[in-house]
C-alpha cells in the first residue's frame, strides 16, 4: 500500500470515532434526570428540583436568582397569592429551547452532534463548580475556557516528556543489556515504585517538603525573585501566610504569572509561556516559567517512567535476539557499538509509538498534579466541572472530552502514519 | 522356548499441555526474585483481607454526619443510657450506649452501630516513634495508641489500624472484581471479534476505539458522577447499590482494553494448527471458540490483569482526593486503602496549612495517618507490578534468551 492511501484510510477513521464519543456524552447527558441537567443553572439538584418547574404553585412565574435555601420566590407576580396552576422558571424554559428537551431524542442527538462539530460548547455556567473556583470565567464560552487552560497543560507535559525522554531510553538499554542483574533490577524497583506511589500523596509531600524550605523563619530561599511574582526585590519583602503557600505551592509563582501574559499589548505568539518568554526576549521570564513547572513535570516524569522504561527494555530484548545482531557479534562488532547502534536503533521504532501516546494521554491533562501545584491546567479543570457540588458544568465536560478525543485520535493517526514511516514492512499488511 | 512378551515400558504419564505448560511458567517464574518478593506480599495481603473478612467491624453503614460529632459518644466512662447528639442535618438525634456492648459494636446510635475506636490499641506503636523535629513544626512522636485514633480535623469515626485490615477487604474487593468484570467482557468481545471477522470485527472494534479514545480518568470521572448523581433520588438506597453502580462505572471503562488485547491474540491463535486439526475434525465453532481459541489467548490478559489490579486502589485515591469521595462511596471516609489515604493527605494538609503553621508551640503532625495507610497502597500496587512484569517475561517467547 502506498504511504499516501495508507494516511487517507487511517485519516477516514477519525469523523466516525468523534461522532461516537459525542454519542456517548450524549447519552450521559440525556440519562441525567432534568434537575440534574439544571443543577448547572440553579447550584443544586434540590434548588433545580423545586425551581425549574412546579406543575401546581402559589405564583406564575419563579425567581431563578433569588433563591433562600431550597426554595424559590416569585417574579410574576411579585408578591406571592393564591394560585393553582403551573408555574415555569424562565431559565428552565431557556433551556429546554436550547437543548431541545422537547423534541424527539434523534433530533436531540442531530442538534448536539452539530454543536459539537461547530464548536458551539455553549458557556460556563453561572452557579456551576467552575464558576465559584474560576469567577473570572463566569459566563464565558467554553472554547475561551479551555483555550485559557491548554498551554498551561502543554507545557507541563512537554517538560515531563522531555524528562522521561532523557531517563527511560539510557536506562531501558542499560537494563536490557543488564538482563535480571543488579541494574536491571534496581532499576526496575525505582521506576514502579514511581507508578506505586500515588500522586496526590508524593504531590503532597513535595509541596510540604518546598514550604519547609521556604517558611519564612527557617527558610532560606524566601528571597528569591521567582516567589514575588514580578515584584521588585527588597530586603524588607516578607510575606504573609496565604502568599507564601501560593508562592510555595507550584514552587510558587501558581497565582502570579508574568504582567504581560495576556495583557493585550504584548503578543503571545504561540501562546506557552516558556516560548513567548523567549520571543520577547525576556530570558529571565523564560527560565522562571520552566523552573515553576519543574516539580510538577519531574513528579509526573517519575510516575509515567515506569511503562515506558518496560516499553524499552522488551522491545531492546527482543531485538537483541534476532539474526542479525548475532551476525553483527560474530563479525567482531565490539559490543558497545553492537547494543548502542545495532540493537539500540531498531529497537526505537516501538518507543517512538509508545512515547506518541504517552503524550497524548499526557495533554488530556494531570487533574491531581496541578490541583496540588495550584496550576491551572485541564485536567485540574475538568476535575472541577465534573464536581457536582455546587454543581456540575457540562458544558466544560462536553468541550474538554471532545478535544481529548480529538487530541488522542489525531495523535493515534501521527503514530502510525510515523510507524509506518520507520517501518516500510507495517504498510504492506 | 517361548518368547516372553516384552516387558512394557514404564513411563510417567505425560501431563496435559496446559499443566504442562503452567509448569514450565512456574520455573520461569522462580528464577525471577523480584517477581517471587511481589508474589509473597500479595498472598500476604491476601491473608490479612480473609483474616479482616472474620473481624466484625461494620464499617459500610457510618454517615457523615455522626463521624464528625463524635466526640461525646467517645466517652464511655458513663452509664448505659441516652444522650441526644446534635445532628447538623437532622438536628439532635437521641444516641443511646448498648447496655452489654458486643466485641467490636459500642454505640447504637440513630438506628446504626457504630465500632469501639478504643479497643484497637498497638503496643508497637511507642517502638516506631522517630522524632524529627523542624521548628516550629514537629513530626512528634506518634502517641501511645496512635493508630487507634485518627486526629484530624474531620475525626472520622475509625482508627488506622482498623481502617487498615478493613481496607485491605475493601481494596482486594474492589480490585479484583472492577478489573475481573472488565475483563471478562472484554475477553468475550474480543474473542467473539477477533474470531468470526468481518462486519462484527469492524463495528466492535470501532467501539472499542470509541471508549479507547476517551481518556481514563475523565472517563470514570463522569460516568460515576453520572450514575451515583441518579442514585440518591431513589429513597431507600441501599449503600450496597451505591457500591455497585461505583464498579459498573469503573467497568464500563475497563473493558475496551481488554477487548483489544485478546483480539490481537486470538487473531494469532486462530490460524494455529490445533485450530485448523479441530475444524477439520467436525468441531462447532462455538466449541473451537470456546476450548481451543479463549483458553489460549487468556495469558496476554492475566498480565494485563494483574498489572491493573494495582491501579484500582489508586484510582479511587486520586478521585477521592479530587473530591469525588461522597460519589463514590456511601460514606465520606471510606476504609478503603486508597480513599483512606487521600483522605489522610487532605487532612494533613489541613493541619500543615493551617493549625499548625499558626500555632505558637510546636505542633504535632499526625503522620502516621498518612504512613501506614500510604504504605499499604505502595507495597499493594507495587508487589502487583513486580509480579506482572515477571509474568510478562516467563510468558513471552521472543524474550528469552
Amino acid at each position: 500500500m502506498r504511504m499516501t492511501t495508507y494516511v487517507a484510510r487511517r485519516a477516514l477513521l477519525i469523523p466516525p470515532v468523534l461522532v461516537g464519543v459525542v454519542t456517548i456524552t450524549f447519552v450521559l447527558f440525556a440519562a441525567l434526570p432534568v434537575q440534574y441537567q439544571l443543577t448547572a443553572h440553579f447550584g443544586s439538584p434540590t434548588k433545580a428540583q423545586r425551581c425549574g418547574y412546579q406543575p401546581s404553585c402559589t405564583c406564575a412565574t419563579l425567581n431563578p436568582d433569588s433563591i433562600s435555601g431550597n426554595n424559590c420566590t416569585c417574579i410574576s407576580p411579585p408578591t406571592p397569592t393564591t394560585r393553582t396552576g403551573n408555574c415555569v422558571n424562565p431559565v428552565y424554559q431557556e433551556y429546554v429551547d436550547k437543548l431541545g428537551l422537547d423534541k424527539p431524542i434523534p433530533q436531540q442527538w442531530a442538534t448536539f452532534i452539530y454543536r459539537s462539530f461547530t464548536f458551539d460548547w455553549g458557556n460556563v455556567s453561572n452557579h456551576s463548580t467552575v464558576a465559584s473556583v474560576y469567577p473570572q470565567l463566569k459566563g464565558l464560552p467554553v472554547t475561551t475556557a479551555v483555550a485559557w487552560e491548554l498551554p498551561y497543560t502543554m507545557e507541563l507535559a512537554g517538560l515531563s516528556l522531555l524528562i522521561i525522554l532523557g531517563i527511560a531510553i539510557p536506562l531501558g538499554n542499560l537494563s536490557a543489556v543488564n538482563r535480571n542483574r543488579p541494574v536491571d533490577q534496581i532499576s526496575r524497583v525505582i521506576s514502579f515504585s514511581g507508578y506505586a506511589l500515588p500522586a496526590f500523596l508524593l504531590g503532597s509531600f513535595m509541596v510540604a517538603g518546598v514550604v519547609l524550605l521556604f517558611l519564612p523563619h527557617t527558610g532560606f530561599l524566601v528571597k528569591t525573585p521567582w516567589c514575588t511574582g514580578g515584584e521588585p526585590l527588597d530586603e524588607e519583602f516578607t510575606y504573609s501566610m496565604p502568599q507564601a503557600s501560593a508562592c510555595y505551592a507550584g514552587l510558587g509563582f501558581g497565582a502570579s504569572y508574568p504582567s504581560w501574559v495576556g495583557n493585550g499589548v504584548h503578543s503571545t505568539p504561540t501562546g506557552l509561556f516558556t516560548l513567548d518568554a523567549l520571543v520577547h526576549g525576556d530570558n529571565w521570564l523564560a527560565v522562571d516559567s520552566v523552573v515553576r513547572i519543574l516539580l510538577p513535570a519531574l513528579l509526573i516524569a517519575y510516575g509515567a517512567i515506569a511503562g515506558l522504561l518496560r516499553f524499552v527494555r522488551n522491545s531492546m530484548l527482543e531485538v537483541m535476539n534476532l539474526d542479525f545482531i548475532r551476525t553483527a557479534r560474530a563479525g567482531g562488532v565490539p559490543e558497545s557499538i553492537v547494543t548502542s547502534r545495532h540493537a539500540g536503533r531498531n529497537s526505537l521504532n516501538v518507543t517512538v509509538t509508545v512515547l506518541g501516546l504517552t503524550f497524548a494521554a499526557f495533554l488530556g491533562g494531570f487533574p491531581v498534579i496541578e490541583d496540588v501545584f495550584h496550576l491551572n491546567g485541564i485536567g485540574e479543570m475538568l476535575a472541577i466541572a465534573a464536581n457536582p457540588n455546587p454543581g456540575l458544568d457540562f458544558g466544560v465536560i462536553f468541550g474538554t472530552t471532545i478535544l481529548f478525543t480529538f487530541i488522542i485520535v489525531s495523535a493515534n493517526l501521527i503514530v502510525d502514519v510515523l510507524y509506518a514511516f520507520l517501518d516500510p514492512r507495517v504498510r504492506l499488511g | 522356548m517361548t518368547l516372553l512378551p516384552p516387558l512394557p515400558v514404564r513411563r510417567r504419564p505425560r501431563p496435559h499441555p496446559r499443566i504442562a505448560q503452567m509448569r514450565r511458567t512456574w520455573y520461569l517464574l522462580r528464577r525471577n526474585k523480584l517477581a517471587l518478593v511481589g508474589l509473597g506480599i500479595i498472598l500476604m495481603i491476601t491473608g490479612i483481607a480473609l483474616y479482616a473478612a472474620t473481624q466484625p467491624l461494620p464499617w459500610t453503614s457510618v454517615p457523615t454526619w455522626c463521624a464528625t460529632d463524635y466526640g461525646p459518644a467517645n466517652d464511655q466512662s458513663g452509664a448505659p443510657g441516652n444522650f441526644t447528639q446534635d445532628c447538623p442535618t437532622t438536628g439532635p438525634i437521641v444516641c443511646t450506649y448498648e447496655v452489654t456492648p458486643p466485641p467490636n459494636a459500642a454505640l447504637y446510635c440513630g438506628g446504626r452501630w457504630y465500632p469501639d475506636i478504643v479497643r484497637s490499641n498497638i503496643s508497637f506503636a511507642s517502638i516506631i516513634a522517630p522524632t524529627l523535629s523542624v521548628s516550629p513544626l514537629s513530626f512528634g512522636p506518634m502517641p501511645l495508641g496512635g493508630l487507634a485514633t485518627f486526629s484530624g480535623p474531620r475525626t472520622p469515626i475509625y482508627d488506622v489500624y482498623s481502617s487498615l485490615l478493613r481496607g485491605s477487604d475493601w481494596s482486594l474487593m474492589f480490585s479484583v472484581s472492577i478489573v475481573g468484570f472488565g475483563a471478562i467482557l472484554g475477553l468475550l468481545i474480543g474473542a467473539m471479534a477477533g474470531f468470526y471477522g468481518g462486519l462484527l470485527d469492524e463495528v466492535l472494534m470501532r467501539i472499542v476505539d470509541i471508549f479507547l479514545s476517551i481518556p481514563t480518568i475523565l472517563f470514570v470521572i463522569v460516568v460515576v458522577a453520572v450514575l451515583s448523581v441518579d442514585l440518591p433520588t431513589a429513597t431507600g438506597t441501599s449503600n450496597l447499590v451505591k457500591i455497585l453502580a461505583m464498579i459498573l462505572g469503573f467497568t464500563v471503562v475497563w473493558w475496551p482494553f481488554y477487548a483489544r488485547i485478546v483480539r490481537g491474540q486470538v487473531l494469532t491463535v486462530r490460524e494455529q494448527k490445533y485450530v485448523e486439526a479441530a475444524r477439520a475434525s467436525g468441531a462447532r465453532q462455538r466449541r473451537i471458540l470456546l476450548r481451543h481459541i479463549i483458553p489460549n489467548s487468556v495469558f496476554p490478559v492475566f498480565i494485563q490483569f494483574s498489572l491493573d489490579v494495582g491501579t484500582i486502589p489508586l484510582l479511587i485515591g486520586t478521585l477521592v482526593f479530587l473530591g469525588f469521595g461522597s460519589l463514590l462511596f456511601p460514606s465520606t471516609p471510606f476504609p478503603e486503602w486508597g480513599s483512606v489515604s487521600a483522605v489522610s493527605v487532605i487532612d494533613l494538609q489541613g493541619d500543615f496549612l493551617t493549625s499548625c503553621y499558626t500555632a505558637a508551640t510546636g505542633c504535632v503532625i499526625p503522620w502516621w495517618q498518612l504512613l501506614f495507610p500510604g504504605l499499604a497502597l505502595f507495597f499493594f500496587a507495587i508487589s502487583v507490578n513486580l509480579l506482572s512484569d515477571g509474568l510478562r517475561d516467563a510468558l513471552d517467547p521472543r524474550l528469552r534468551r
